[in-house]
């Protein structure tokens, strides 16, 4: 069993998983238009730090606070724990020796895996982490995604007229597309919670990753890849006990589309959705990490006992045709 | 497996003209040539591309891998350098051919297009080819039923004409 | 406007990857989406860039390029009537 024992999120919105999640409920978003951020980029509307922020640095922080509010930074530096990083362009294009610098940081001895799957990162880093636990190649997973919005990913994303200029609106009639984020976020895997604080705030259940094998960057008009990753995650499940789907949501018109079609053929539709780009916009390789962590307290927090298991499903997709989810179990 | 100047294919050499860019283009045209999409690809979604088309046409006929899991060092660097000359200040023209490019899992991503696989597409940035190893053992151990076929390797790409690619179709018995 | 529509195929041709052809294999009144070249939205998108960077027309609205690039001829057509480069 796979036991999420730590998280933590940074982001424009605040420090810590709770000030972050307060932030949502309170209806308050880090969404902002920027006119002269970058040189020569068009205004753009996005979820960004005040003071730019250094990648490392900010890993590390997140780490540190993750492990910090948990009691379990005795698992950094041991042999049988493995850092993952999730992200899309690393620190100024280099994604291996951040990595490197944030394990050699945490004095962990083992080579750092860094999963580079486009949008779909922070989820499938996590089923990379599920997946060596349950192989017992390690008993612990230090899994941290993060990007930092730069003139490279903003003026692609115009050229891709992908940009809306006013905050998205996912699953809106009137949605114009995407915003833009960044943000820092880290959950903790554990095959051996109790060697630690013992508290389990999730279990990691499934998790799943199919392309659609039908453009780089359009998603499938029939949803076949994220339909076959819903599938895949709720198979044996009862629908009832799914308490929510934290969606993609990206707000452009192609995305939404095609996840309600997924959401329909997997027969979900009638489940609560919750779509958080809107708060934090589009945080890339954070994306899968920091959302899985609100989706779950989201749904801790409408658990009034602890006398049923509830099941979360967190899905994404990504550039390259790629899509992927996972389910977390919550409760007994 | 491919670099710049040779192709090995399951031991034995496949002798070729060209090096660097042109072999990657002389390969297509031998072994695929009705695909005109590849030309739109950069280095590194060429060679993943190419390397995987001469793979599974020498297997066994008909194989269709369950999943597409690659790694390399570089990412995409060679193509971001590419789309950087388009973004400069001053000279700004942002390219999306580019752009979408300047993603090391696209390569995963067009392999899955051209052979019709809706199975798993993965990418992993590590220091050396043998710390895939763990992670393929986990990922076909997860799921056996799922995961019959996989195709997976090292697709490096830092420079031009500077790239090397090492792939396997892993049977998981 | 024959000399624009050469110079026009000729920067399609490189813009968009098309290795093995030459602006006579290009037909000036084809389609190019659907039939014909078969371009498709990143295609799109990057003929938006060319118009751009070779003629300074900037397009707000990609969805009016459907009409704008139906052929060589419409997108040359539409050059000559707005271009400031």
């Amino acid at each position: 069993m796979v036991s999420c024992i730590a998280h933590n999120i940074i982001s424009p919105l605040g420090e810590g998983s709770q000030a972050n999640y307060e932030a949502v409920r309170a209806g308050r978003s880090g969404l902002r238009l920027y006119t002269d951020r970058f040189e020569d980029v068009e205004p753009f509307c996005a979820s960004l730090f005040d003071t730019p922020q250094e990648f490392v640095p900010l890993c590390i922080r997140s780490v540190e606070e993750a492990v910090a509010q948990y009691t379990c930074s005795d698992l950094l530096h041991r042999s049988d724990t493995i850092f993952i990083l999730s992200t899309t362009k690393g620190d100024q294009l280099d994604l291996l020796t951040p990595a490197q610098r944030i394990a050699r940081h945490f004095g962990n001895p083992n080579p750092p895996v860094v999963v580079s799957n486009a949008c779909t990162s922070g989820v499938c880093a996590q089923i990379t982490a599920m997946r060596l636990l349950e192989a017992g190649l390690y008993k612990h997973a230090v899994v941290v995604g993060c990007d930092i919005q730069t003139k490279f990913i903003v003026s692609g994303f115009q050229a891709f007229k992908a940009l809306s200029p006013e905050p998205c609106l996912p699953f809106s009639p009137d949605r114009k597309g995407l915003n833009l984020g960044e943000a820092a976020a880290t959950v903790v895997y554990s095959s051996n919670p109790s060697a630690f604080s013992g508290q389990t705030l999730w279990t990691l259940a499934a998790g799943s990753i199919h392309n659609d094998a039908n453009h780089i960057s359009a998603p499938s008009r029939t949803g076949d890849g994220a339909f076959l990753c819903l599938q895949d995650v709720t198979e044996g499940v009862q629908k009832e006990a799914i308490s929510l789907i934290g969606v993609h949501g990206t707000a452009t018109p192609y995305n939404d589309a095609m996840e309600t079609v997924a959401l329909e053929r997997a027969g979900l539709q009638d489940i609560p959705i919750l779509a958080l780009k809107p708060f934090f916009g589009h945080t890339m390789g954070a994306a899968g990490v920091l959302e899985t962590i609100l989706c779950a307290m989201q749904a801790q927090n409408g658990q009034p006992a602890q006398d049923r298991t509830v099941h979360v499903i967190k899905m994404l997709s990504g550039f390259g045709g790629v899509n992927a989810a996972i389910r977390m179990e919550i409760g007994n | 497996m491919i670099t710049p100047t040779s192709v090995v294919l399951d031991g034995k050499v496949v002798e070729v003209q060209q090096t660097g860019d042109k072999m990657l283009v002389e390969l297509y045209r031998r072994f695929a040539g009705d695909y005109p999409k590849f030309f739109k690809m950069d280095t590194l979604c060429r060679l993943g591309f190419i390397a995987a088309e001469i793979l599974l046409k020498h297997s066994a006929a008909g194989v269709q891998p369950s999943a597409v899991i690659l790694a390399n060092r570089s990412a995409s660097i060679k193509n971001d350098t590419d789309y950087l000359a388009t973004i400069r200040d001053g000279d700004y023209y942002p390219s999306p051919a580019l752009f979408v490019y300047t993603l090391p899992n696209i390569v995963t991503g067009e392999i899955a297009i051209r052979h019709h696989i809706q199975g798993e597409t993965a990418f992993y940035i590590l220091d050396t080819p043998e710390e895939l190893e763990p992670l393929i053992h986990s990922t076909l151990s997860a799921q056996p039923s799922a995961f019959s076929t996989v195709l997976a390797g090292w697709t490096e790409c830092s420079a031009p004409n500077e790239f090397y690619a090492k792939l396997q179709l892993i049977w998981n018995n | 406007m024959e000399q624009l529509i050469e110079q026009l195929k000729n920067q399609i041709i490189e813009a968009l990857n098309f290795e093995d052809m030459t602006p006579a294999d290009i037909e000036t009144d084809a389609p190019l989406f659907g039939e014909g070249l078969g371009l498709d939205s990143i295609d799109a998108l990057e003929l938006i860039m060319l118009l751009d960077r070779e003629y300074g027309i900037k397009l707000a609205d990609p969805k009016a390029g459907k009409a704008i690039f139906a052929s060589v001829r419409t997108m040359a057509e539409y050059i000559q009537a707005n271009r400031t480069k």
